[in-house]
């Protein structure tokens, strides 16, 4: 038999049995073996791993000064080098939630898998479960053994390592990732059985499950617009003539930013769209259809917005996976509250 | 945002939604001829800056087509 797994638990102040609350300042250590739920865990794990170590860090200090605790819990991994990372429980526990999510993240990022169990409404698995393999637990520590049993067997599987299959035959929280695998039946008799149960009333498990979309707060309405700064952003794939920064048609991993500050209007001879997704020539002939600087210009010399951002954005946004959209939209809409812009046009083809 | 596929917009969660002309020419529409589709373009981009000013408390559309000064918010359901 092999040499057992080596595995590095991650808990919080409270599950160290350091304290609770007041306690939750208390910055990173490093102790031997397991400790706390590390116990039971290594139990679940039996004699396929061992727990060689578990990183400890207050729940206060990891969210507030959150560089510097990732980067000792970084150099804590590299030099234990294990197998795989285990963090938690941390069940509904916002902050401990987000500190396992994070701790994941950092392994993923030396290359060892990494897996945290926590409520699938804590605020680590809402913002982390695409990235992070995060089973999923009760609201409280009641469901700490199962959540355990669960945990110890992706650990093993993941530190082997194994290729995990789709999230709900592993039991993990679902990562909007398809992962090829074989049901046993083809598809036609599968479809076939949910009509027939979806006809009859009868539960049934999709195999394309809906990811419903975040829901995100309605930024409050400008009070006064002939005082505000309007910039535009397009995702109809808006490039200078030529493409001389060579924007892909589809599948964007950057957008561009162009100042307009000089401009009055976007002219076919300087712009053109470059987008795998519709029909550019009309907006080759007239690029304000898809960024309307010249309406925008009018309206600001009619005073009816105070100013036009000097900034433009573009890309072209067409079979880009939603993750990565994410990510280019946070750093558009970051550069534009960080130049004080009040509002922003998007038009999306 | 201003988009021909306003549905679309709206049921992924889009807070202010103009609706746009179509797809290949979102702000405006050449077959008007030159005045009329400068006309639309105008309408649909100062329907925009209105959404900006109107508070919305979820996925709302503006439609610039919709007739009087004060266009009708309709909430997606």
């Amino acid at each position: 038999m092999s040499r057992p797994l080596r595995i590095v638990h991650y808990v919080n102040q409270f599950f160290a049995g350091i304290g609770g609350e007041d306690q939750a300042h208390v910055g990173v250590s490093v102790r031997e073996g397991p400790v706390g739920p590390g116990r039971a865990l290594q139990q679940a794990l039996g004699d396929a791993a061992e727990v060689v170590a578990t990183l400890v860090c207050g729940d206060n200090f990891m969210s507030e000064r959150q560089a510097d605790a990732l980067a000792e819990i970084g150099a804590a991994l590299r030099r234990l080098a294990p197998d795989a990372v285990v963090a938690g429980p941390a069940f509904g526990s916002g902050r401990y939630g987000l500190a396992c999510a994070h701790v994941c993240r950092v392994a993923r990022e030396q290359g060892i898998p990494a897996v945290a169990a926590m409520h699938p409404e804590n605020p680590g698995a809402t913002s982390f479960r695409r990235d992070v393999v995060i089973v999923p637990t009760g609201e409280s520590a009641a469901s700490m053994q199962p959540a355990l049993e669960r945990v110890a067997r992706l650990a093993l599987r993941l530190g082997r390592p194994e290729e995990l299959g789709p999230a709900e035959l592993e039991g993990y929280l679902p990562q909007g990732k398809r992962r090829v695998h074989d049901r046993g039946r083809p598809g036609w008799q599968r479809a076939l059985d949910m009509l027939r149960a979806k006809l009859h009333g009868r539960p049934f498990t999709t195999e394309v499950p809906y990811n419903a979309p975040e829901q995100v707060m309605p930024a409050p309405p400008i009070a006064d617009l002939t005082r505000a700064t309007i910039a535009m952003v397009t995702t109809g794939g808006l490039v200078r003539k030529g493409n001389p920064e060579r924007q892909s048609a589809a599948n964007a991993v950057r957008y561009h930013r162009h100042s307009v500050a000089s401009l009055e209007s976007l002219t076919p001879e300087d712009w053109e769209a470059y987008h795998a997704g519709y029909f550019n020539h009309i907006v080759n002939k007239n690029p304000n259809y898809i960024l309307p600087l010249s309406f925008l210009r009018e309206l600001e010399k009619a005073g009816r917005v105070g100013h036009v951002h000097e900034h433009i954005y573009a890309l072209p946004g067409v079979s880009t996976p939603v993750a990565g959209a994410r990510e280019l939209g946070r750093a558009i809409a970051q550069d534009l509250k960080h130049a004080g812009v009040d509002g922003a046009l998007l038009v999306a083809t | 945002m201003i988009s021909a596929i306003y549905n679309f917009a709206l049921t992924t969660g889009a807070n202010r939604v103009v609706r746009g002309a179509r797809i290949e020419h979102v702000c405006g529409d050449p077959s008007l001829g030159p005045e009329k589709d400068h006309a639309y373009g105008m309408r649909i981009v100062t329907t925009a800056l209105d959404a900006l000013a109107t508070p919305v408390a979820r996925p709302t559309l503006f439609d610039p087509l919709a007739p009087g000064p004060t266009r009708e918010a309709v909430h997606a359901s």
